[in-house]
Parts: structure tokens; C-alpha cells; sequence
């Protein structure tokens, strides 16, 4: 066995990246077992939580419907097909802040001020999967309620055209999402390694975003619609996807592949969201706060 | 076991101005002004040593210790610990070493003791037979048995600290750092946690690093102290030479076979004298306890007699209110044997 | 009185103290003010008017909910509820001035800074990006100073109200959020309640939302003339008074709750 190691260096490397790999997800799956379980300890009160995000958040929605009521359409698209786009924001986002609610710049700024980052660097864990296991958010289950709600009345309303295609391509539209907005959020907690004060800018990303993925992209005006295709290329993760579900045309006229990059701007924006993480550890070791 | 040269570290805030038209001031120029946490500091600490860490508040303790533990970054100097700087390879280094630090857990706040403890056996890969081992004497000596089973939450501060405790030592690190291990705690807890303390040290060979306000721990603990000061490091050697040259006072307290009119001696003042008992003050650098004695005992009939040493609190305050080490470089030597 | 001022200045000072915070709190409003006004531009496409609004009202509209937001503090203010779960409560209580004037004072500090620094400059901002509505007269003006200021005291006793939650139940924050989350939409916030149909609006109006931000709008957008106007204001006051006699008795009992559990 020995022999065998030290003939193939690369086998050894990537059998001890494995290793560190299934160690590390086995603390997370633990961390993540206790915060659920402390969760739903109360298990009422979680309920209600739970419904009571799901009310409120719901409610948005049901204001927008009886206003469009009045209004009949938004610039071309029903009721329906907003609420597809709608729907799949709030999912995903939904999903995203229970995930990486240890990286919400709020939570984060806390964490920073308290110390108790300083707590789990003394852990012989990486930082990252420690921070998003010591933050599972199970109450925002209520917000994915939420979504789905509205996704069964968009389901109802838009009368798509299901193919094998859009069912299998749905939940990389999703993951794309999520990746996107937890990079972001992890973009805004790295930013409060600097400042904490400033976190809310991060918010027009993070909550604007997932406003401005809410509509239809072509209700903006161009600056800004090129700056969150071009730029900060979120209208790629929602409105062209949607274009493909809903059997619309492309009034920009892209490449017809355009609906389906989602999944790798998403996981992409994570990517390079981590590397700015990482350095951002890096400034932290050397300030402190 | 720890290296530590020409250690500096520096960091700069913002500061806040007063009053309306300062606050609005602020808004458009901050004024920034720059603090030397940890200014030039060298020392080293064996394997087994256990070395008591003294300082006011904003001393620098902190700093030394999270530039010790990993947490930060020195500006400049050289850092070693077993053979490792702290900040490279973190994760790695971390698993060799414990720390405790007063004012926080480190177990999960929701969880039972038991389940922290055994999370971080996971967490530090501690094999089963080790960990069963470590635990069952940990518990004995911390007393955990009886909240073994309720959450961390609801403990009490002493209770707290025990698991704490018990948790940074499970895995067998060759180094403990403790920041304020006694901090609120009544007499009896920190009575339980210094045997704890000396018990790893001496039985385990525990590195220990204690920084603490109570310089009783110092007292009870550590054969050697190190005080920093506005980031400098003041002093550096044996409890006992820190008391000899800073004691400043001692006292003999002296009981007589009968009374005298007048009970002046030579070399010492009188501070009390009532009935048969008098309490001479001295000077060490003047005459010594034994000198004095004879000097008594020549001159009158004495039934008993002790000598009372200054408390290390007030050398320790004198220290720093009369800043009687900020004229000389720090003293090296001395270092404890670290039994 | 001296300690009202004091405390409001003290938290005038604190909030000018976030620089950063403000400004990025600025670019924010602004960022959803464009967002809504483009839905709302969408929404009416070749009409001119909806509801009695012109496209000028509306994004006139989305200006203004902008503007005031961090004036009333509308997504939600937990500072209270944070001060009861954390104990300090007990001598925030000992104070010589009513536990009620003592958050008011703080918040009008608040408010001060958000309403000139935020909602001031938002209304700049928009002036130099869309052609909006600018009140005019000083019947008008006169109004609308009033209706701001009552707006602020309703916003804030109901968030007072809703913060004492934090007297019965640890999880007063979910209470909080479902009770903002409701102001947002009935206030008239979300949407202009003119656009809803109007057993909605008949609705909102049995409730203290409308005086939050609504009135302030309808006032500004000269929406509301004569007997309306006065109406509306009276409103205002009207729960003003009750929502403080609300506040006063639940805090009350709250105290005695607090009392009796050994805090």
C-alpha cells in the first residue's frame, strides 16, 4: 500500500482531498442537524413562524394581482406569466437565505463585532462550511411556501407548454438562483470584514435583485437593464429562462442559448464569490476589528 | 514551544467627534489615528511551562493572544508555536492547540453538554478509544456528571467554564491558552479550576499560556509571570523576583512576653502597637527578615512571631500605577522549570 | 423636557455617525424607487391616468414612499423588543421620563435624520431623473407638514405597540414582521390604494395604515381638497390619541407582567 502511494503522488493527493471532503460534509450535515432540531424544538411557535412568513409574503403578491386587476397586463405579460418569473425568485431566494443565512451581511456583521467568528477559526474546520452550518435557517421554509404557492397559481395561469426539456431544466433555473444570491451574500458579508456600516448597499443586490428579477426585464429602462445583463448579469438567471418556459420571444434578440447559461453564471458568481472570501479572511487575520 | 520575536502589531481606527456640529463633521472627514496594540515583544515558553500573562485592560493581551492562537496576523516579527506559525495552515494548527476564553463558550449554546463534547470529538477526529479515556477523567476532575445533560444555555457561569474546560482539553492539545478562566466565578469554582489547571500541567505536560486579572490564579499557578503594558512587555521572569525587587513592604508582626514602654528597633517603623502585639513595617532592601529578628529578640522577650509578604495585587498595582518598569528594558531570565 | 431633547439629540448624533450607512441606505432607496417607478410606467403603458393619477403621480409616487421609509422606519424597528429581550428594559423603566416619550424622543433624533438626510435628498435625486409632481401653495404645504409629523407619531406608536410584544413572547420578532409586513402592503406602500378595488380600500381605511403613508401622499399629490383633506388629518389624529392610549395600557400591563415574572 505504501509502495502504491509513493508511486502515484496524484492518487495520494486527491484520495486525502476526498477524505477532507467527506469529513467536512459530515460536520456540516451535523452542524446543520442541530440547528433544525433546536428550531423546531418549539415546535408551535416554529410553526406559526413558518406561517406567518408565508401570509405576509404572499400578500405582496395578492396586492399585485387585484392592482392588476385594473391594469389588465404589464407591458405584455399576464398575471400568470409574473408569477412564474415571481414565483421562482421567491423559491429560490427563499432556499438561498435558509442556506447561507450565515453569510446574510447582517448576521454576519453581528457575528464580526461579537467575536464570534474568532470562535469557529479555532476550529480545525474550513471557515466557510462552519459558517453555513452554524446558521441553518429553517424558518425560511415559509417564504419557499410562499413561492410555491404563487408558482401553482402561475402553473395555473400561464398555461405552459411542458416539455422534458423545461422539467428538467427547472430546478438548474433554481440552483442558478441560489448560487447567485449566496454569492452575493457572501460578496456583502466579506464586504463587512472593511465596513460594517455599509452592508446595506449589498442590499441592492441582494433584495433589489430578487425585486428587479420579479418583473419582467424589459419593463426597465436600458441603462439599467444592460448594467443587470452585462455587468452584474443577473436577467440571465430568470427573464431568459422564463422567455424558454413561457414561449416568448426574445425582444433584445440574443443568441437563442441565452436562456439556458442560468446554472453557470450562477455557480460562477459563487466561485469568484469565494475567492473574494478568502481574501477577505486574509484582511481580517491582519486587522482584526 | 513558543517563539516570539520583535513581535509588533498595529492598527489604526477611526475616531468619533462630538457634539452637533462634530457629528456632522465626521460625516465628511473621519480622523484616523493609529494604535500600537503589541509593540515589540520577545519571549519563549517551554514545553510544560505554565506562564501567567498579566496586564490592565487593552494591554495587549488580547492581541498577543489571538496573534498567538492564529486569529491574527502579526504587522512584523517572527512567531512560532510547536514548530508552526499560528496563521498559516490554520486548520492544521488549530487542532494542536486548546483555548478557553472567559467571557465565551465555545460549546453550541441550544445543545447538551454531552453533544457539544461529542461533536467536537467529531470536529477534532478524536479516535473513540481516546476520547472515551479523556472524557471519563475530564469528568471526574471538572464534575461535570451532574449538567451533563442540560444546555449550555442553562448552565451557570462556573459550570460553563468547567465544560468549556473540559472541551479544550479533549483533544489533547499540546498547548492551552486561557483568557480570564476565573473570570465572575466564587472561591470554590475557581478553586476547581485551578486543580484543573495544574492537574493538565502537571500530569499531561500541558503547555499553558493564562491571562487573567485575578492575580491570585497567578499566585496559586504560575512560577513564572509576564506583564505587558501599553503593548510592551514590562517584565519577563520568576513570580518570587517580581515580588523581591516591586514587594516594596513586608511586615513582622511580633508577640511579646511582656510589655516595654518603647518597642523601637533599628531598620523597621513601628505601624501598630497594641498590648503585647506589635507589627513592625520594613524595607527588604534595608534589613533583612532575619536581621531584624535578631535585632528583636536581642532587645526584647518575644512568645511568637511572623512575617507577613505584601499581597502580589498591590505589587502588581504598583507595577503599573508608578510605572516602576517603564525605565528599564525588559527583564529576561528566570524562566520557570515548568515542573 | 430638557431630558426629551437630550435624548433625541444624543440619537440625532448616533445616526450621523453611519456615514456609510446612509449613503448606502440612499442608493438603496433609490435603486427600488426606479424598479417601481418602471413597473408602474409598464403597468400603465398608453394611459394617461389611472385612478385620478397621472404617470407624473405615480412615479411622483414611488418618489415619495421612498423618501419617507427610513423617515418612518416602515420595514420594521426592533430596537425596543431587542431592549426588553436583553434585560435593559428594567432601567430604561427607572427613568424620569415615560418609557413612551423615551423611545419617542429617541426616535424623533432618528426620524430628524432620516427625514432630511434621506427623504430629502431622495426627492433631489428623483428630480434629477424623472420630471415628478412638486407640491404647490401653502394650503398644500401647511397639510402636508402636518400630515408628515402625525404620520411619524402613528408609525411610531404602532411599532411601539407592536415592540411590546417582546413582554409576553421570546419570539416577538415574528410577530413584528408579520405585523410590518401587513403595514407595507395596507399602508399604501406597495401600491397606491387608489389602484385597489375598493372594498380593499374600505378596508384599509378601519385601520391606522393609511395615516402612516397614504394620506401623506394623497396630500401631495393634491389628491385631497376641502372637507377629504380635513378628514384625513382628523384621521391622522385619531389614531394618533388612540394608538398612545393603546400603547400606554399595554405597556402597563406589560410592566406588571414583567413585574410578576421576576423580569
Amino acid at each position: 500500500m505504501k509502495n502504491f502511494n509513493q508511486l502515484n503522488p496524484v492518487a495520494t493527493m486527491s484520495r486525502r482531498y476526498i477524505q477532507t471532503l467527506r469529513f467536512t460534509l459530515d460536520i456540516y450535515r451535523r452542524l446543520v442537524a442541530i440547528q433544525m432540531r433546536a428550531q423546531v424544538q418549539y415546535r408551535a411557535s416554529f410553526l406559526l413562524d413558518v406561517l406567518s412568513v408565508a401570509i405576509t409574503m404572499s400578500m405582496f403578491f395578492v396586492s399585485l394581482a387585484l392592482v392588476f386587476a385594473r391594469f389588465g397586463n404589464l407591458a405584455g405579460w399576464t398575471l400568470g406569466q409574473v408569477a412564474f418569473l415571481w414565483a421562482i425568485v421567491e423559491v429560490s431566494f427563499g432556499l438561498m437565505d435558509m442556506i447561507f443565512s450565515g453569510f446574510d451581511p447582517i448576521n454576519f456583521g453581528r457575528r464580526i463585532r461579537q467575536g464570534t467568528l474568532d470562535q469557529l477559526l479555532l476550529r480545525p474546520v474550513n471557515i466557510t462550511i462552519q459558517v453555513l452550518g452554524d446558521d441553518f435557517v429553517l424558518r425560511r421554509l415559509g417564504r419557499i411556501c410562499e413561492g410555491f404557492i404563487i408558482f401553482a397559481l402561475a402553473l395555473k395561469l400561464a398555461h405552459i407548454d411542458w416539455t422534458l426539456g423545461k422539467l428538467l431544466y427547472l430546478p438548474c433555473v433554481v440552483i442558478g438562483l441560489v448560487c447567485f444570491f449566496g454569492g452575493l451574500f457572501i460578496v456583502g458579508a466579506t464586504i463587512t470584514f472593511w465596513t460594517v456600516d455599509s452592508i446595506e448597499a449589498i442590499n441592492i443586490l441582494t433584495y433589489g435583485g430578487s425585486e428587479m428579477l420579479s418583473y419582467p426585464a424589459h419593463i426597465y429602462p436600458d441603462w439599467l437593464r444592460r448594467t443587470f445583463m452585462y455587468i452584474v448579469p443577473a436577467l440571465f438567471l430568470n427573464y431568459y429562462p422564463a422567455l424558454y418556459f413561457l414561449n416568448k420571444p426574445d425582444p433584445f434578440g440574443l443568441p437563442t442559448i441565452m436562456p439556458f447559461v442560468a446554472p453557470l453564471i450562477g455557480i460562477g458568481l459563487l466561485g469568484a464569490a469565494l475567492i473574494f472570501w478568502r481574501f477577505g479572511l486574509r484582511h481580517y487575520q491582519s486587522t482584526g476589528t | 514551544m513558543i517563539t516570539v520575536n520583535n513581535l509588533q502589531k498595529y492598527f489604526s481606527i477611526n475616531q468619533r467627534q462630538q457634539g452637533w456640529f462634530g457629528a456632522l463633521r465626521g460625516l465628511i472627514k473621519p480622523t484616523q489615528t493609529v494604535v500600537r496594540a503589541v509593540d515589540d515583544i520577545s519571549f519563549t515558553v517551554q514545553r510544560g511551562e505554565l506562564v501567567g500573562y498579566l496586564g490592565p485592560n487593552g494591554a495587549g493581551k488580547s492581541t498577543t493572544i489571538k496573534m498567538l492562537t492564529g486569529l491574527l496576523v502579526p504587522s512584523s516579527g517572527e512567531l512560532q508555536v510547536n514548530g508552526a506559525v499560528p496563521w498559516r495552515e490554520r486548520e492544521k494548527y488549530v487542532a494542536s492547540i486548546g483555548a478557553v476564553f472567559g467571557q465565551r463558550t465555545t460549546l453550541w449554546w441550544d445543545l447538551p453538554v454531552i453533544e457539544s463534547l461529542k461533536l467536537l470529538q467529531h470536529i477534532y477526529r478524536i479516535p473513540e478509544p481516546r476520547f472515551r479515556r479523556n472524557f471519563a477523567e475530564f469528568r471526574e476532575l471538572l464534575e461535570l456528571e451532574p449538567f451533563l445533560n442540560s444546555p449550555v444555555r442553562s448552565l451557570s457561569l462556573g459550570q460553563r467554564m468547567r465544560a468549556d474546560l473540559c472541551a479544550a482539553m479533549l483533544h489533547d492539545p499540546v498547548l492551552l491558552f486561557l483568557d480570564e478562566p476565573t473570570i465572575g466565578l466564587d472561591v470554590v469554582a475557581k478553586q476547581r479550576i485551578r486543580q484543573f489547571i495544574a492537574h493538565i500541567n502537571q500530569e499531561r505536560s500541558t503547555t499553558v499560556l493564562l491571562t487573567t486579572h485575578d492575580l491570585s490564579d497567578v499566585e496559586k499557578l504560575c512560577k513564572r509571570v509576564m506583564i505587558i503594558d501599553h503593548g510592551r512587555l514590562l517584565f519577563d521572569g520568576a513570580l518570587q523576583t517580581l515580588q523581591d525587587r516591586f514587594g516594596g513592604k513586608r511586615e513582622l508582626v511580633v508577640d511579646l512576653a511582656e510589655a516595654y514602654p518603647t518597642v523601637v528597633v533599628e531598620g523597621a517603623e513601628v505601624l501598630a502597637h497594641n498590648g503585647l502585639r506589635v507589627t513592625y513595617q520594613f524595607d527588604r532592601k534595608v534589613v533583612s527578615a532575619s536581621e531584624l529578628i535578631g535585632r528583636v529578640s536581642a532587645q526584647y522577650r518575644i512568645v511568637d512571631l511572623s512575617v507577613r509578604e505584601p499581597e502580589i495585587e498591590a505589587t502588581v498595582r504598583r507595577i503599573y500605577e508608578e510605572r516602576l518598569l517603564d525605565r528599564e528594558p525588559a527583564t529576561k531570565g528566570g524562566r520557570g522549570s515548568g515542573a | 423636557m430638557r431630558l426629551f431633547w437630550e435624548l433625541t439629540k444624543l440619537s440625532f448624533q448616533r445616526q450621523l455617525t453611519y456615514r456609510a450607512a446612509l449613503l448606502a441606505g440612499l442608493a438603496t432607496n433609490l435603486f427600488f424607487g426606479i424598479l417601481r417607478a418602471s413597473v408602474l410606467v409598464a403597468l400603465y403603458g398608453t394611459r394617461t391616468e389611472v385612478a385620478g393619477l397621472s404617470i407624473r403621480d405615480a412615479i411622483t409616487y414611488t418618489a415619495l414612499t421612498q423618501g419617507i421609509i427610513a423617515y418612518l422606519s416602515i420595514f420594521g424597528w426592533y430596537d425596543l423588543m431587542n431592549s426588553i429581550a436583553s434585560g435593559e428594559v428594567a432601567a430604561d423603566l427607572l427613568k424620569p421620563l415615560s418609557y413612551f416619550r423615551f423611545w419617542l424622543a429617541q426616535d424623533l433624533g432618528r426620524a430628524l435624520v432620516a427625514f432630511f438626510l434621506r427623504g430629502v435628498t431622495i426627492m433631489l435625486l428623483y428630480r434629477l431623473i424623472y420630471d415628478i409632481t412638486l407640491p404647490h401653495g401653502i394650503e398644500q404645504g401647511l397639510a402636508l407638514t402636518a400630515s408628515l409629523c402625525l404620520s411619524w407619531f402613528v408609525s411610531f406608536a404602532w411599532r411601539f405597540l407592536v415592540n411590546l410584544a417582546a413582554f409576553w413572547t421570546p419570539n416577538a420578532k415574528g410577530v413584528g414582521r408579520f405585523a410590518f409586513g401587513i403595514a407595507w402592503v395596507l399602508s399604501g406602500f406597495f401600491m397606491p390604494l387608489r389602484f385597489f378595488p375598493a372594498w380593499f380600500i374600505t378596508l384599509c381605511n378601519f385601520t391606522p395604515f393609511p395615516s402612516m403613508v397614504n394620506t401623506n401622499i394623497e396630500i401631495y399629490l393634491g389628491l385631497l381638497t376641502g372637507a377629504a383633506l380635513w378628514q384625513a388629518l382628523a384621521s391622522q389624529i385619531f389614531w394618533a390619541v388612540g394608538l398612545t392610549l393603546l400603547c400606554q395600557a399595554i405597556l402597563r400591563s406589560g410592566v406588571r407582567h414583567l413585574v410578576v415574572q421576576g423580569g
